[in-house]
């Protein structure tokens, strides 16, 4: 598991993006406490998740793009025209930090 | 004549003739997102801020029940009824090379290229200008509403546009084209729209992947390539998906370009073993991506992909290029019909 960043930095219904070098970045979202973490680079074009929409209700972000969508839990796709998921990583909150599996190769399939 | 006015001043065009707003938009050099503009894709999606639009399409799948209920609409199927305040993210990139215009054609030939696809080659007063690899709406005598065809040639002056249509049962575009229309007839056709043209300026080898109808665009995308002096000598690889063995075309077009056989490739693959077996077919069976990473090996992670055909087709090809190879979509050219 890879230490992202404190959990304080993320605020509610909010998100931010990790640089990491020799990959692309990742997006943590905190969604009324609970934390995410997904590729923060919407898989239908070049656009950074992180400057999204985040709706709540709904779990979902909305790419500032062309307003296409994904569940933040799952990375499902939730709106055209996204049709490819979001990868997503398994999470772990330990220390007031939020760590992932960012190593994994397989992503977590969508349920 | 309504007056649209996009974030508030960021863009202001005119809507003539009954136009939606995408079309008078890109018709005005405005960059308005878009990829099918039929509604389906939903990547030209805005929120109307004043004004009225009449809706030509409520149910259209481009638009989620969420984006209803923020009061989105598509722009591709809203006719403003007076002036309008629009707000959406304009695009660079969809701002159009050569500006959409309507021009009436005429039929000039027919010709058969499968089984259920053909040639219509249409005749207008004017050069035809367009991308290797982009769309125009036809709107045919008697049907409803217009149709999105890719171009199969390169742009001309002698004003040809030459679509390859496939035969879609009991479709009425179809129909007409197939059964009704006579040379000599007249059409309206609008064009050229589409982001998913040729990019000579890639310094990347070329993949162009069709299947059924696919096989247009990605013929005028390799015709345009080798005819542009930028990729002379460029390594372009054309693969084929069809059903059966009797579905298999576009080989005789590619062994005409400049470089077949050396840089210029075609490979091509059958979906159904059935139908592959009881034709002896000697080539690949199964999926066009499949024989899509079993060719290129290595070479995949570095070339600049031109996609065209079912969305089952393109979809698997996401799949392989994105997920799987992690190729940035700005390497991957496809407008999403649906």
């Amino acid at each position: 598991m890879k230490k992202l960043c404190p959990t304080a930095d993320v605020p509610t219904g909010g998100c931010r993006r990790i640089e990491l070098p020799d990959r692309p970045p990742l997006a943590v979202f905190n969604l009324d406490g609970r934390f995410y973490v997904t590729d923060d680079t919407c898989t239908h074009g070049d656009a950074s998740l992180c400057d999204g929409e985040i709706d709540c209700d709904d779990g979902v972000v909305e790419c500032p793009y062309h307003q296409g969508a994904f569940e933040i839990a799952s990375g499902r796709p939730a709106g055209a025209p996204c049709s490819i998921p979001l990868r997503v990583y398994r999470v772990e909150v330990k220390d007031a930090a939020v760590f992932a599996a960012v190593d994994e190769t397989e992503a977590v399939p969508c349920p | 004549m309504p007056v649209i006015t996009v974030n508030d001043g960021e863009a202001v065009f005119e809507c003539r003739d009954g136009d939606n707003l995408l079309r008078a938009g890109l018709r005005a050099g405005v960059g308005l997102p878009y990829e099918c503009g039929v509604g389906a894709c939903g990547c030209c999606r805005g929120e109307v801020v004043e004004g009225q639009v009449d809706d030509l399409w409520p149910e259209a799948p481009g638009l989620s029940a969420r984006d209803r209920r923020k009061g989105r609409v598509l722009t591709c199927q809203s006719r403003p009824q007076d002036d309008v305040r629009l707000h959406l993210q304009l695009d660079a990139h969809a701002v159009p090379v050569i500006r959409p215009l309507r021009r009436t054609v005429r039929l000039a030939a027919v010709r058969d290229v499968t089984h259920d696809i053909r040639e219509f080659v249409f005749q207008a007063d004017a050069p035809a200008d367009f991308l290797p690899g982009q769309y125009a709406f036809l709107a045919l005598p008697g049907v409803p509403r217009e149709r999105a065809y890719s171009m199969a040639n390169l742009p001309n002056e002698a004003g040809e546009w030459h679509f390859r249509i496939r035969r879609v049962a009991g479709g009425e575009a179809t129909g007409t084209l197939f059964d009704h229309l006579a040379p000599g007839a007249t059409a309206q056709l609008d064009g050229p729209y589409g982001l998913a043209h040729l990019r000579p300026d890639s310094p990347r080898d070329i993949v162009c992947i069709a299947g059924g109808s696919g096989l247009a665009p990605m013929l005028s995308v390799a015709r345009g390539a080798a005819a542009h002096p930028a990729l002379a000598g460029r390594r372009l690889d054309f693969f084929y998906g069809g059903r059966t063995p009797a579905d298999v075309c576009g080989e005789a077009e590619l062994a005409s370009l400049p470089g077949y056989g050396a840089q210029v490739r075609y490979h091509a693959a059958v979906s159904d073993p059935a139908a592959a077996e009881a034709a002896r077919w000697p080539g690949a069976v199964g999926p066009v991506h499949e024989l899509v990473e079993r060719t290129l090996g290595e070479r995949l992670d570095a070339a600049e992909f031109y996609l065209a055909g079912p969305p089952p087709m393109v979809e698997a090809l996401q799949q392989l290029l994105q997920v799987t190879h992690r190729i940035a979509p700005e390497r991957i050219h496809f407008d999403r019909f649906f």
